[in-house]
């Protein structure tokens, strides 16, 4: 088994997605991997609805510091296609990740559906080394 | 004659500032209005498509989940897409509104079809919404049409590549799916390297176009590398996923056409319709109402041979080079996978 050299996260901003980053930096601060982080840039991107990508940078920004992650071993990846379409894509180039961390549930997806979910879509499509790391707070039963 | 699919209701699925929303229907009625066609408009009987016409293009999992999130209430998919209690039933309305227009020019062995739906379709996967769309409308109806024996062409030319359409067809060689689309853009997909699967080589052509390319490049793109592969295909239906979010106005896209250009284009896929009555497109994209309102005007006032002011149509633009490019790149990609045979490869 290789030795992890790149990371790659899904990231949109949601509580879930920064769970699943902080999970990323921690392990790739003890393996000593890189990390990306990569935001699919959907329909409504052209229109900066919602988060938009100024936004998103410091979001971003704020997690690498509270992490104590040397920001120099992180990427950031945008690319256009949905959430499921971008993350699938991130083993070839030019990501080039030898995991993918995703985290529960991300920006807009309801809990408790299947629908929408693409942690779900991913494990059940991924070829590849996938982690789906879970939401800290119990979704309200 | 112009055959339109029946009214629905469709207020009810509507997400309050999406740009996808209940006055584009409006919009088109009022190009269509524009005409002046009088009691050359039919307009075709409402059809909800059954769940046999459905599970041809989408997994019977995916429709009662589709189904059940709707009648629990709704929300949004994804950050793009959303669903209302409503919109199970308008979208199986919308998704059924083709075969009818279908039928309807096959009784009058005459005549061009409109599907004016919403929401859109072409972006639906087998499994899965995307895109502002919850089922593959324009698929539904080809589906059915190959079902009966017949081949499909489906002329794609909304702005975002339709990846729904080309997955559900990927390896069926009775629908050719042909695509011009601006690159890179949403989905991601669409690059010419994309050529079907292994049943269907070829029966997929990708022609992407970089941001600002105006009409005569996207004409060029059909008439220099889709022609030859139309003609050798010989459909017997022509389907058009019809978005207008190419215009230069609409604020989804960066492309610079006019409604002249959308004219042109539609007279370019009557070139390939090889009978009367057997040409219908359906409303994907297409954003800024006044845009979509003419455009839709110019569209069928040229296949329909109505006189129409529509604006010029556009020259100039970049894109020559990314059309010769994505001809030579899906002539290799053609000749790579027939060379290593029959390999399973999903749709991208």
């Amino acid at each position: 088994m290789t030795a992890l050299q790149t990371i790659a996260v899904g990231f949109d901003g949601s509580a879930d997605s920064t769970v699943a980053a902080r999970w990323a930096f921690d392990l790739a601060r003890r393996v000593g991997a890189d990390v990306v982080l990569v935001h699919a840039v959907g329909l409504l991107g052209h229109l900066d609805r919602g988060t938009g990508a100024l936004d998103l940078a410091t979001l971003g920004q704020r997690l690498i510091e509270e992490s104590s992650f040397n920001p120099e071993r992180v990427r950031w990846h945008v690319a256009d296609g949905d959430a499921c379409s971008v993350l699938t894509r991130v083993m070839g180039d030019p990501v080039g990740a030898d995991l993918l961390v995703v985290g529960t549930r991300g920006r807009g997806a309801h809990a408790g559906i299947l629908i929408g979910s693409t942690s779900l879509e991913l494990a059940q499509h991924a070829t590849f080394p996938l982690v789906i790391i879970p939401r800290e707070d119990p979704p309200p039963a | 004659m112009l055959v339109v699919s029946a009214p629905v209701d469709d207020s009810g699925h509507e997400d309050p500032g999406h740009p996808e929303r209940h006055d584009r229907v409006g919009a088109v009625m009022a190009g269509i209005d524009e005409l002046g066609l009088g009691e050359d408009v039919k307009v075709a009987p409402l059809h909800r498509a059954t769940r046999a016409e459905l599970t041809r293009v989408h997994q019977a999992g995916y429709l009662d989940d589709l189904g059940a999130f709707c009648y629990g209430g709704g929300g949004d998919i994804d950050e793009d897409t959303y669903a209302t209690y409503d919109s199970w039933s308008i979208a199986t309305l919308a998704a059924g509104a083709g075969l009818a227009v279908v039928e309807e020019l096959r009784r009058h062995d005459d005549g061009v079809g409109f599907v004016v739906t919403r929401p859109p379709g072409h972006h639906a996967l087998r499994d899965r919404a995307m895109g502002f769309c919850l089922l593959n409308n324009i698929a539904v109806t080809a589906a059915s049409l190959v079902a009966e024996g017949e081949r499909v062409l489906i002329v794609d030319w909304d702005v975002h590549h339709g990846n729904g359409t080309q997955s559900i067809f990927w390896d069926d060689p009775n629908v050719l799916y042909v695509s011009t689309h601006q690159w890179p853009l949403f989905p991601g997909s669409g690059v010419p390297q994309e050529i079907g699967g292994p049943n269907a080589l070829g029966t997929t052509v990708n022609l992407p176009v970089p941001p600002g390319a105006t009409g005569d490049v996207l004409r060029g793109a059909i008439d220099l590398v889709a022609a030859p592969v139309i003609d050798q295909f010989a459909p017997t239906w022509v389907l058009v996923s019809a978005g207008f979010d190419a215009h230069r106005d609409d604020p989804m896209a960066d492309l610079a056409l006019t409604s002249g250009d959308f004219a042109q284009l539609a007279g370019l896929v009557g070139t390939f319709v090889p009978r009367k009555g057997r040409l219908a497109m359906f409303l994907e994209g297409g954003y800024d109402l006044d845009a979509l309102r003419t455009s839709v005007a110019a569209t069928l006032a040229q296949v329909l041979d109505a006189p129409y002011q529509s604006e010029s149509a556009t020259h100039g633009g970049p894109g020559e080079d990314a059309v010769a490019r994505a001809q030579r790149e899906r002539l290799v990609a053609l000749r790579q996978q027939e060379a290593s045979g029959p390999n399973a490869k999903d749709s991208p």
